[in-house]
């Protein structure tokens, strides 16, 4: 059917309509997959990474006084995104009868940077209150578990611990 | 003139336009309380302007966000004011966006049929803290790296996806590089262009259904009405027709409230700038994180959660009140607006405002553990060059490092501040022979490192060192078991300040920190035993 002008106007065809409205939904379709799923991908992909430990130096086993919390600093070379970093990081060493134990400096509750009150004989954090023993039980406040233990061992001397190393 | 806007008017229709927005008439009754809509609006135009102004000089790495922060507000011209305009523009939007959304509440703005434009509200609301959450990390100072240190393990404790979703806000499993960039991109490029969607949907809704009209009691209107909504609309028109017009009645109250907080901000802004803490330090322990204010309630509120009901408190809590704000235009239908006749929800909101305001105050007089004490900052950025420059390739420092150069322990007492300088300076002219590189230093860097260099000493104290402590000190200070407990705790005082700072502090306190409240001790005390009493307090607190 042609109208004076000559452009045409057929009846609406329902099935031309309906299969119209399935394509532009399928080419839409098609577009969004691959750009939202590679996006997303992209964007999720940290929470996939592996971790791999790696055993990181302390010290000489001398920098540890007996029965009494230290803080010991360490460096360690690793992979941080794109870069090759020195990072620094720092821990609590309890040397008990040549027994060592060492604690994440970061509070188990939110990570808070706790600290050791010579006074009470305690750590104490400055978030919420949490508490814990010399031997990071929890004694106060809302620490769900006690301090974290990072894995030790004694090599020529010095005190090593077993840390993530980033990928 | 006329032909132009003819023109124009032929090809954008701009006429419709003015009479549609600027010529709308807004019901009676609209007052003051109507503007924060605007001001917030207008907070939000403010930190995108000074966003992107502050966008030119900063650069979102670990390495160098915390420099070109500090470039840009100490040497940048009007960068103090801008980065103190963004800072307090952001506290601004905050308290603005929550007025509003009081407003709202309070004359029950959200229902029939603005329902959506509430939805659209809240979501803004969201976007706003989301927006002081990531931009308060881009400095990269100690705030920003704890508060964030904080808030990921928050987000761990959701149950089962937690260390996913952490990892995946992180960008990897510790706070780093990827966790810059992502809050950096999420900062300035998706919560921004989500904003202008959601305003986009929020402004078009205000216009589409007009400025809701201030709250009538009406007893005769209640949902049993069959035709309350026609009723409602009739009421609607009428006080609209007897209101004025948007423009320019309206928008002069705007540009008032708008020019007012303007200047409250700017104000506060070259008061108060934009403090810049030391630069995150994931070795500091001493450090006490505390949040942003807005914060704060959530903050204390952590404290109440023991153990295992962490995950209830994180979780659950944070989806109640969600639910909540986008539930309430269900929960309370009808149309009766008027908070005569909305008792209990006025008075669950007046609750959470309540509760609200007294977790923030009780978060804001929680006690700081740790002992508060600056950092001096030359030795920090020494310690920064000493590892950037590798020294520990060639030195041994606490039993860790090469065996090409000296060790460094106890350095400070074998050499002294002119000997560190010249010989980083120029370490062959003062050695012949030696290893060690010229590095080229600047002066400012040979300074930082002779400061950090100097911490490196065991100098001794005598035996009278604590009777002197007792005698001075100890009324205000405590020190490791003895002392009041009424200035500032100096038992790990050793950790952040070395000798050299404490002696001329304990001369002359007011030099060394403008605001310190203690007098100086240079005519009680000689100086050899002033001296005695920083070895002290430095050994003694490392
Ligand atoms: S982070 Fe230590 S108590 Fe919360």
């Amino acid at each position: 059917m042609k109208d004076p002008k000559g452009i045409s106007s057929g009846p609406e065809n329902p099935q031309r309509r309906t299969f119209l409205i399935a394509l532009i939904a399928g080419m839409g379709g098609f577009i969004g997959f691959i750009l939202g799923g590679s996006g997303l991908y992209y964007f999720l992909s940290p929470a996939l990474r592996g971790k791999k430990k790696e055993w990181v130096d302390l010290g000489p086993l001398h920098n540890f006084k007996e029965g009494q919390p230290v803080k010991a600093d360490y460096l360690q070379r690793k992979r941080d995104g794109w870069e090759v970093i020195d990072s620094s990081g720092v821990v609590w060493v309890l040397k008990e009868k040549e027994n060592y134990v060492v604690f994440d400096s970061h509070c188990s509750h939110l990570g808070c940077p706790y600290n050791w009150d010579s006074a009470k004989e305690q750590f104490v954090c400055p978030c919420h209150g949490g508490i814990f023993g010399k031997d990071g039980r929890v004694v106060a406040g809302p620490p769900p578990r006690p301090l974290d233990r990072i894995p030790v061992k004694t090599e020529n001397g010095s005190l090593f611990i077993m840390l993530e190393e980033k990928a | 003139m006329k032909e132009i806007l003819d023109w124009l008017d032929e090809r954008t229709g701009w006429r419709k336009l003015k009479e549609v927005i600027l010529d709308r008439h807004i019901p009676k009754g609209v007052d003051w309380r109507y503007t924060l809509g605007s001001v917030t609006l207008f907070f939000f135009v403010l930190q995108v302007v000074t966003g992107i102004l502050l966008g030119m000089h900063y650069s979102p790495s670990p390495d160098h966000a915390y420099d070109s922060v500090k470039y840009l507000t100490n040497e940048v011209p009007m960068g103090k004011l801008l980065r103190g305009l963004h800072k307090w523009g952001a506290t601004g939007m905050v308290v603005s966006v929550f007025l509003h959304m009081l407003r709202v509440f309070f004359m029950g703005a959200y229902k029939y049929p603005r329902e959506v434009t509430w939805f659209s509200g809240v979501f803004l609301f969201f976007l706003v803290i989301g927006f002081g959450f990531t931009g308060y990390l881009l400095p990269w100072d100690q705030k920003a790296y704890w508060a964030t240190t904080v808030g990921a393990h928050m987000v761990e404790q959701v149950p089962y996806l937690g260390d996913a979703l952490a990892k995946i806000m992180k960008g990897g499993s510790d706070l780093g590089t990827v966790t810059l960039t992502r809050f950096y991109a999420i900062h300035v490029l998706v919560f921004p262009a989500l904003t202008l969607l959601f305003m986009a949907v929020h402004l078009f809704l205000v216009v589409w259904h007009g400025i809701s009209a201030p709250p009538e009691k009406d007893p005769t209107l209640s949902d049993k009405d069959p035709d309350w909504k026609a009723r409602l609309k009739s009421r609607y028109a009428e006080l609209k027709a007897q209101g004025k017009s948007f423009w320019p009645y309206i928008i002069f109250k705007d540009t008032v409230a708008v020019t007012l907080v303007f200047l409250i901000v700017l104000g506060v802004a070259l008061w108060k700038g934009a403090e810049l803490e030391d630069l995150a330090n994931p070795t500091d322990s001493s450090y006490n994180p505390r949040p942003e204010w807005y914060f704060l309630s959530v903050f204390q509120l952590l404290k109440y959660f023991p153990g295992k009901l962490e995950a209830f408190a994180i979780v659950l809590l944070p989806l109640i009140v969600v639910s909540i704000l986008f539930l309430l235009p269900f929960i309370d239908k009808g149309p009766k607006r008027h908070p005569g006749d909305r008792k209990w929800l006025v008075l669950a909101g007046w609750m959470s405002i309540l509760g609200v305001v007294f977790f923030t105050v009780q978060g804001a007089r929680s006690p700081l553990t740790n002992p508060v004490m600056e950092q001096n900052p030359l030795v920090m950025q020494g310690k920064r060059i000493f590892t950037d420059l590798n020294c520990l390739y060639c030195h041994t420092l606490n039993g860790r490092g090469g065996s090409v150069g000296p060790v460094l322990d106890l350095v400070a007492m074998r050499r002294d501040k002119n000997w560190l300088g010249a010989h980083f300076r120029n370490p062959k002219k003062l050695t012949p022979g030696t290893k060690m590189p010229n590095f080229n230093l600047l002066d400012g860097e040979v300074e930082s490192l002779v400061a950090y260099m100097s911490t490196l000493g065991a100098t001794t104290y005598s035996a009278e060192a604590p009777r002197l402590f007792e005698d001075n000190c100890a009324s205000c200070h405590k020190f490791q078991g003895t002392g009041e407990f009424i200035a500032v705790d100096l038992s790990h005082i050793g950790r952040a300040r070395d000798a050299g700072y404490l002696a001329a502090y304990i001369k002359d306190p007011v030099k060394m920190n403008p605001d310190a409240a203690m007098g100086g001790y240079a005519d009680q005390l000689t100086p050899e035993q002033i001296l005695d009493l920083a070895n002290y307090l430095y050994q003694k607190g490392k």
